[in-house]
């Protein structure tokens, strides 16, 4: 079964956290179709997290239609979230650590790459936009 | 959602010393609530009058639908823990479990030996000769176990390692889950909160300054950060919770959700413990802006 | 709630059971070698007629003795170690807060400790006066001074009202202090003070004192275990004559009395006419609590004790029910 992690001084809030690790584990296959999601109370006690949280995520999750919960068996994952097949996470990820040895070769720093890839999405999204 | 805690215009007075004024709150059902404000604020006198160890001197209360009295029955709804978890030094913990057995009419003393026998604390060792972090695990263990409706805790992990922290919190949530439970408790440490509670109550200078869902009144607060001017027309619309200027820069905490015309002035998110401290008043440490600007004035 | 005051004095309940068989065992034993002693001490002098002249004869034990009388500050030990922390260290270590967190209403709580407690006390002063009172029988047909300070005050019901009075007074202390050591002094120091007032001022004044003025010459004794609360002699005019400190006969110094007088401070026997008729001018005077009243006083200082024992309960309950706990 998945664990959690809860990061309390990160900007991102916890109930988002989980929403998030629940999506990227289905996305890196750790997570697959019918396994059961850790019962709230189990959560709660793992990561010290309101009970009010994890329950907020697990109806986000349920909202976007990925995970479905059974009275009184639990509740498990539905179905995966639209994206690219598991194998496109470690083929791009190649690329990219290809890239970054450029840019660093170049004499970028982390600062400039970040801000690089920050501009890049954005113009990306311009254009998704528009089109 | 009924509301566990209700109160009006509390007050309470020793001699001369205001320890609570005109304090008026609500706390709903189910929630953990966090109990903030400097020392002497009147965080331990507010949950002792929830409890009924004090009396007010003003104003009224309701605490799980009745006022806090000396009876069984409200008695057995309400567990109150005090910063110094008393235990009897030489009982060990199965013998406050019997105790506990002995003295309430609800009692689930297995919960309690299964709870510490899963911290691995020793339930056969005097009280006086566990350590910190254990006796407040056997006190929360005991609270419990006696299922009450609503937890009242004055600064319980202030004196635990963080590891203790950690475990203490995830019991006190893992109860919650279980349901039929309202916790408020009193603490310093803002992390501990961010995570386990959420439902706020904010003291300082023994006034209520907020009380509310954590999550609405963050929404409801903004960072406003633009140049140095006039100000008038933003503290009309909204109230101004913390202003900080400088020569070149004016950073406002507002509460209030009308939106913020003027281009000068970038809204940001604010964050629980930035919130808390701007409520908190002057004795608060100064706004990171603050300091970054200072250096570069220099 | 009964339980939980077994568990917490369950070690002091044993100690004190313990002491309290010690001593019965020490006057079990001498008490009876007292009985024979006296007994046949009894049966001699009926034997040759010299009953009367018993009174130097001493029973038993110097020690065993001592200890009986050292069984005065018994009942304070009650209220010193049992009374005073009952609940000042409860309030002072805060589990009175964790009772009370545990569905137990302060009333209940405080009626229940203070309810077992009283009852200790009375047993422990009603067993010690109990093993005191048979013990000094004999003592008490000898020297017929039961009703003596000192000897009323270990005999008799007056150490049960003690004991209770001494636990009051501990637990009073405690709620109203709420520091065990600073209630413990108090309680000594109140013990020792009311006692000392009662005995010597009041106990006295319980009943109107009975006077009798008598002829020097014949003497007078009141009948039994008598309290003599006063002596002395009067002149002619029904003045109380000065205690002579210098030659005296029957009480009445030398310069008042004819020269006839004087072989009696020799140790004469025999006094001469005209000396008698000087000395029956004068008259002694006692005044006395007649022994018929012992059981009267014991009634009434129990009384008394009993009754501050239940006003300093009440005031110890009124202070905590009202209290911020």
């Amino acid at each position: 079964m998945i664990s959690f992690r809860v990061d309390g001084r990160s900007v991102v809030p916890p109930y988002l956290q989980i929403v998030q690790q629940v999506r990227q584990a289905l996305r890196m296959g750790r997570l697959d179709v019918g396994d059961q999601l850790p019962p709230v109370r189990e959560v709660v006690a793992a990561t010290a997290v309101n009970p009010n949280t994890v329950l907020k995520a697990y109806r986000d999750l349920e909202r976007e239609g990925l995970i479905e919960a059974r009275a009184g068996h639990g509740t498990f994952v539905l179905k995966r979230p639209p994206g690219p097949p598991p194998g496109t996470h470690s083929r791009l990820g190649r690329s990219l650590a290809r890239w970054v040895q450029q840019a660093r070769e170049a004499g970028l720093d982390d600062e400039s790459i970040e801000s690089l890839l920050r501009v890049q999405l954005r113009a990306a999204a311009e254009k998704e936009e528009i089109a | 959602m009924t509301a566990v805690i209700q109160t009006r215009g509390l007050s309470k007075r020793y001699r001369r010393v205001r320890a609570l004024s005109d304090c008026t709150i609500t706390v709903p059902e189910g929630r953990i609530s966090a109990l903030i404000g400097p020392n002497g604020a009147g965080k331990t006198t507010l949950l002792r009058l929830l409890s009924g160890l004090a009396k007010p001197t003003a104003g009224e209360m309701a605490v799980l639908g009745g006022t806090p009295r000396q009876d069984p029955v409200f008695l057995a709804e309400i567990g109150y823990l005090a910063q110094e978890m008393p235990l009897y030094r030489r009982f060990t913990a199965d013998d406050h479990i019997g105790i506990g057995a002995h003295l309430n009419r609800r009692w689930d003393a297995g919960y309690a030996q299964d709870r510490l026998r899963s911290l691995n604390i020793p339930l056969d060792r005097a009280a006086g000769s566990l350590s910190g972090g254990q006796r407040a695990q056997v006190a929360l263990a005991l609270t419990l176990a006696k299922k009450p409706g609503l937890l009242l805790l004055d600064e319980p992990v202030a004196a635990l390692d963080p590891l203790a922290r950690r475990h203490f919190l995830a019991t006190l949530a893992e109860a919650v889950a279980d349901g039929g439970l309202t916790v408020v408790l009193s603490s310093h440490l803002l992390a501990d909160l961010e995570r386990v509670a959420d439902h706020l109550i904010l003291l300082a200078a023994s006034r209520v300054q907020l009380c509310g869902d954590i999550e609405t009144l963050l929404a409801e607060h903004h960072v406003l950060v633009g140049p140095r001017k006039d100000t008038t027309a933003i503290e009309k619309a909204r109230t101004v919770v913390q202003a900080v200027r400088t020569a070149r820069q004016t950073t406002l905490l507002v509460r209030g959700n009308a939106p913020v015309i003027d281009p000068d002035w970038e809204s940001d998110e604010v964050g629980l413990e930035e919130m808390v401290l701007a409520y908190m008043g002057q004795d608060a440490a100064p706004a990171p802006a603050q300091l970054t600007t200072v250096g570069e004035d220099q | 709630m009964t339980w939980l005051v077994w568990r917490q004095h369950r070690a002091q309940f044993y100690v004190g059971a313990a002491l309290l068989a010690a001593l019965a065992v020490l006057l079990l034993i001498t008490g009876l070698q007292m009985a024979s002693q006296y007994h046949s001490a009894i049966a001699a002098c009926t034997a040759n007629r010299s009953c009367t002249d018993q009174g130097g004869l001493f029973l038993g034990n110097r020690a065993v003795g001592f200890l009986v009388i050292m069984t005065l500050g018994t009942p304070v030990l009650a209220g010193l170690f049992w009374g005073a922390p009952l609940v000042a260290a409860e309030l002072e270590t805060g589990t009175s807060q964790f009772a009370w967190m545990q569905s137990v209403t302060r009333r209940r709580w405080l009626a229940v400790k203070t309810g077992w407690m009283l009852l200790a006390a009375a047993v422990w002063g009603g067993v010690i006066s109990a093993l005191v009172t048979w013990w000094s029988g004999p003592n008490n047909a000898l020297h017929l001074d039961a009703f003596n300070n000192g000897r009323f005050d270990i005999m008799g019901l007056v150490p049960v009202a003690y004991a209770l009075f001494a636990m009051a007074l501990g637990i009073a202390a405690g709620t109203l202090l709420r520091r065990t050591l600073p209630a413990m002094a108090v309680t000594l120091a109140g013990f020792v003070a009311v006692r000392a007032v009662i005995a010597l001022w009041l106990r006295p004044h319980y009943m109107s004192a009975v006077t009798v003025t008598y002829n020097l010459l014949r003497g007078y004794t009141p009948a039994g275990s008598y309290w003599q609360l006063g002596q002395g002699v009067l002149d002619p005019n029904g003045h109380l004559v000065p205690v002579p400190n210098g030659p005296a006969a029957f009480g009445v110094a030398m310069g008042y009395l004819p020269a006839s007088c004087a072989p009696l401070n020799g140790g004469a026997t025999k006094v001469a006419p005209s000396c008698a008729q000087a000395l029956g001018r004068f008259h002694g005077v006692i005044t006395y609590q007649p022994a018929g009243r012992y059981w009267a006083f014991q009634g009434i200082e129990t009384g008394i004790f009993v009754l501050l024992a239940a006003i300093l309960i009440t005031v110890a309950a009124v202070v905590l029910l009202r209290r911020d706990a």
